[in-house]
């Protein structure tokens, strides 16, 4: 399973070329999943269908769409935290303290975590159905927290780890003395495999780990799109400096709305983010109508650029 | 002689604990095993866990044990061996006991709390305050005195300075077997042991000898590395190792004391003012508190106590033999000192050469003694003595003037690098206004190494002059200060919080009182009589403790002041 | 009380070597609570600070993310408490330092 993300700033068109890439994807004989996250949810507009988080089949095709509602994920990740918390804290309830903790959904980094959860699900569960994933998402800022949220909660859990190593070796000293004469009554664990905690650190470890290294796979595509104006080259180029900070493969750049008159300008923005990523494949896409029914239907060839063979299956 | 005396401490001990302990736990604390201790009533398994009684005296005792109720009597012997022990009977039993016992179960009524935040209650909250500027001057202080213990210590028997090291090297073997290794505990504790036994023959066998200064600056740089390397490498193994010393210490001493049988050789009674510090006539009183410290009564002990024993406490009822036992046993092992040096200690100087006699002790005993035998060098011979003249005298004689030494030096050692830690933290606290202010000053003095440095340093240039008869009461006078604040502070808890018969008020106000006006005159004669001579000899050493007496003495008449002026009042809230 | 005549109780001897066995466990005990005093000391530190990074993330200090806190929340009683037990001893300290360091 290979899948792209399409990036870039809001109105670039990233949900017109990632809803074009995918249908040249299924035309050329492939199980293709398309999914936003994306809140401005154009993808819909798109294909003119209800979506929802249920992956639905394209008419009769190979192409098959979905969109992630962000907010709602969000909504159910916090009751299923503010759940727990409220079973820690019990007798918060008995003083109607338990709704203080719905403060939590301003919490910094539910949106992120949400996403984050719901790409993990759909990776795990969706790669042996599709041969392509193509992502639609959200606004760059919120799309690089995202990207950004593996690597940066490894650290954190790299550093919780150590502390717990000590916490274990410590009260393994303490045991090793005190043993069974000790007046304490719980009995804390020691070991390893005793402790809870560093058991689901490690879990936590583990999950992060396979998503950041699906998401530096040479499988993975991170597509870059951007328009021939100043504010879109900014933009694009906070995109570029993130991806290389995290080390994430951006393969593809796309040009989108290239008209007779922006030509120049295009030609500038092209320089310019060649530059810094000389490697990239560029291309450039004209102008195109999205206001018609099956607009996602397109004469430039999308998946060469995107490194994906074009051959067609039986 | 020594038996009997010996005896009849302990005799005396366990008769008034039995009526004036008794007394005060009734009539005083009113203590009952109805009221739930906050060990149980806040029992939270991290702080508040309930010990039971045995353990938790070895625990309070090891804590309060130490260097000074051994040193302190060495010196008092100047006044005759009657003085002394009467202190240390009696000032035990009636003031400083009462203040140990006093300062535990207040802090136990208070939730675990410390002496400090009870006087912020009781009295006024400047009051806390005052403790930790208070705190940070007795620490520079202990470095100082116990440096100069040390010192004199390595110097006086040479022995000492090898065996302490060796132990050193000991613990950190024993550190690395328990900590690292994990070692089974029953097995380490054994190579521990004979590891100490080890330490001890060495000891013996291979001498070390260093001038006095070359061992302060030694002592410096340990003070300042053991504060800072993690508590299991050095500290912790260490203590454990001293623990074991101390009752085996404890134990030969009791033992050959009381089968010793030997009369006493030193005047029981020389004159009233002898010459004790600062080469002048101490008049007994008012300067005995300053010199016999922690035999008798120490300030240090309520913070002890009401540290981690009052939040470990099962019942009320072990409240007495923990706070009020341990500190007479604390009393004991003082009178094993006066029973030693009284019996052995005229033949050991005049062996050596000094021209001391009953007739001339007064004037003679602290000259000779600081030329032949050095404080606990002194006792350390005076034990081995005693030790010899009895069935276990087949142990031979230096090793037990090894045993005795190290037992002071370990001692001494373990205050002062722990004291240097504690000193980083009151740093921290006084400096805290600073902080606000957003100076770098405040960073500056909260830099672990410079917090580190200053008390040690400070402490150490005192120790330098190696005048231990100026050192050692003024870090008596900042303990005794310490002591009669959190005296009348317990005074002050009885009368406001547990409103008894004015009879049983009595019993802790009038000590506290009578404490109170003692210490303020020791100082007032020991900044104006004693340390004058002083500043003429070591003029920096002289005008730095100078200037920390009085200032103590400044914080001493606030605290009275504010003690005075609140004490009619009732208190804010009910607990 | 035992008899100690050994009439329908417990000998003498036993009795006695079951006296001298307690209080040379006793002493065993009070040698391994010394032994360990400082290290329980460091743990419960180390146990405080982990729960506290944790917390930090409900209370806006940087922190791990708060979902890390949320699944292993409910398994960190212990350290719960102990950060409880500290924060109510944190502005007393002064005497449980001196308490554990061994001053005269």
């Amino acid at each position: 399973m290979k899948s792209v993300f399409f990036t870039g700033k809001g109105g670039v068109g990233k949900s017109s070329l990632s809803a074009a890439a995918a249908w040249q994807l299924a035309e050329q004989g492939n199980r293709v999943l398309t999914t936003s996250f994306d809140p401005a949810h154009n993808l819909g507009d798109i294909f003119d269908e209800q979506l929802s988080h249920r992956i639905t089949r394209y008419k009769k095709t190979s192409l098959y769409l979905q969109e992630i509602d962000l907010e709602k994920s969000a909504q159910e990740y916090l009751k299923s935290s503010v759940g727990i918390l409220e079973e820690v804290y019990s007798y918060t309830r008995a003083f109607n303290m338990d709704k203080y903790f719905r403060i939590l959904r301003y919490s910094p980094g539910v949106e992120e975590y949400a996403a984050l959860v719901a790409m993990e699900h759909l990776f795990r569960r969706e790669s042996e159905n599709f041969d392509y994933i193509v992502i639609d998402t959200p606004p760059t800022g919120l799309t690089l927290r995202i990207l950004a949220l593996p690597k940066v909660t490894l650290a954190w859990l790299d550093r919780l780890i150590q502390i717990r190593l000590q916490i274990l070796d410590k009260r393994y000293t303490i045991h090793n003395i005190t043993g069974k004469h000790d007046g304490k009554e719980t009995k804390l664990p020691y070991t390893e495999d005793e402790d809870t905690v560093m058991r689901k650190l490690r879990e936590m470890v583990t999950r992060y780990e396979t998503v950041q290294s699906f998401l530096q796979s040479p499988d993975n595509n991170i597509a870059l799109v951007c328009n021939p104006d100043v504010l879109s080259l900014k933009e694009s180029q906070r995109l570029v400096t993130g991806t290389k900070e995290l080390e994430l493969p951006l393969r593809t750049l796309f040009v989108n709305k290239v008209t007779s008159e922006n030509a120049d300008a295009a030609d500038r923005v092209e320089k310019e983010l060649l530059d810094e990523i000389p490697e990239v494949a560029l291309k450039r896409v004209p102008m195109f109508r999205q206001d018609t029914p099956e607009c996602y239907i397109m004469d430039t060839d999308l998946t060469g650029p995107l490194g994906f063979t074009t051959e067609k299956k039986a | 002689m020594t038996t009997l005396i010996v005896v009849a401490g302990l005799a005396i001990y366990v008769l008034l604990y039995m009526t004036y302990g008794k007394k005060l736990e009734r009539d005083v604390i009113k203590a009952s095993d109805e009221n739930e201790t906050p060990a149980n009533r806040l029992f939270d398994g991290v702080d508040y866990v309930p010990a039971k009684p045995p353990v938790l005296f070895g625990h309070h005792f090891a804590s309060i044990a130490g260097a000074a109720p051994i040193v302190g009597p060495v010196v008092a012997m100047a006044w005759g061996w009657v003085p002394g022990l009467l202190w240390v009977w009696f000032g035990n039993i009636f003031i400083g006991a009462v203040h140990d016992y006093l300062s535990l179960m207040a802090s136990v009524r208070y939730d675990g709390r410390s002496v400090q935040f009870v006087a912020s209650d009781v009295i006024t909250k400047r009051t806390g305050k005052l403790f930790y500027w208070l705190v940070f001057f007795l620490l520079i202080l202990v470095i100082a005195a116990f440096a100069a213990v040390v010192g004199k210590t390595f110097v006086g028997d040479p022995k000492v300075p090898t065996a302490f090291f060796l132990m050193v090297l000991s613990a950190l073997i024993l550190g690395v077997l328990m900590y690292r290794v994990k070692m089974n505990f029953t097995p380490a504790t054994i190579i521990g042991i004979i590891m100490l036994g080890a330490s001890i023959y060495g000891g013996a066998l291979w001498p070390v000898e260093l001038g006095y200064s070359t061992w302060m600056i030694i002592l410096f740089f340990y003070i300042i590395i053991a504060a800072a390397i993690p508590v299991d490498v050095l500290l912790q193994p260490r203590d454990y190792l001293n623990s074991w010393l101390l009752y085996f210490g404890l134990a030969l001493g009791a033992v050959a004391a009381i089968f010793s049988f030997h009369g006493f050789t030193a005047p029981a009674f020389t004159s009233f003012a002898p010459i004790v510090t600062g080469g002048k006539p101490s008049p007994f009183w008012p300067v005995i508190p300053l010199v016999i410290a922690c035999g008798s009564l120490s300030g240090f002990h309520s913070l002890v106590g009401s540290g981690t024993t009052s939040k470990q406490l099962e019942k009320e009822s072990h409240g007495l033999p923990i706070g009020y036992g341990s500190m007479l046993t604390e009393g004991f092992l003082s009178t094993l000192v006066v029973a030693s040096v009284a019996g052995f200690g005229l033949q050991l100087m005049q062996d050596a050469g000094e021209s001391i006699t009953v007739a001339n002790w007064g004037s003679q005993y602290v000259k000779s003694m600081s030329a032949t035998y050095p404080n606990a060098v002194m006792f350390s011979h005076s034990y081995a003595q005693m030790v010899a003249t009895t069935w276990l005298g087949f142990i031979p004689i230096s090793v037990v003037q090894v045993i005795a030494g190290m037992w002071v030096a370990a001692f001494a050692m373990t205050t002062l690098d722990t004291t240097n830690r504690l000193a980083r933290y009151t740093i921290s606290e006084i400096a805290m206004p600073l902080k606000e202010k957003g100076s770098g000053s405040y960073d500056f003095l909260t830099n672990p190494w410079v917090a580190s440095m200053i008390p040690a340093a400070i402490g150490i240039y005192l120790a330098w002059s190696g005048n231990f008869a100026i050192l050692w009461p003024s870090f008596g006078s900042a303990n005794q200060l310490v002591a009669s604040i959190t005296l009348l502070t317990g005074a002050a808890w009885v009368s406001k919080r547990l409103k008894g018969k004015s009879t049983a008020v009595a019993i802790c106000t009038i000590p506290a009182y009578l404490l109170w006006i003692t210490v303020t005159a020791a100082i007032i004669w020991f900044s104006s009589v004693a340390l004058p001579g002083t500043i003429k000899a070591n003029p920096v050493t002289g005008v730095t403790v100078l200037v920390i007496e009085i200032a103590m003495l400044i914080l001493n008449f606030i605290f009275m002041y504010d003690f005075l002026k609140y004490r009619k009042q009732p208190l804010e809230q009910e607990k | 009380m035992t008899n100690i005549h050994g009439k329908g109780g417990k000998g003498f001897f036993r009795v006695f070597l079951e006296k001298a066995l307690s209080f040379f466990s006793i002493i065993g005990s009070s040698h391994r609570e010394k032994a360990a005093e400082l290290t329980r000391f460091e743990a419960k530190e180390l146990e405080n600070l982990f729960v506290l990074l944790l917390m930090g993330s409900f209370t806006g200090i940087p922190a791990p993310p708060s979902f890390i806190a949320a699944e292993l929340l409910p398994h960190l009683e212990h350290e719960i408490k102990v950060l409880n037990a500290r924060a109510h001893a944190a502005s007393d300290s002064m005497a449980e330092i001196i308490g554990l360091l061994d001053i005269d």
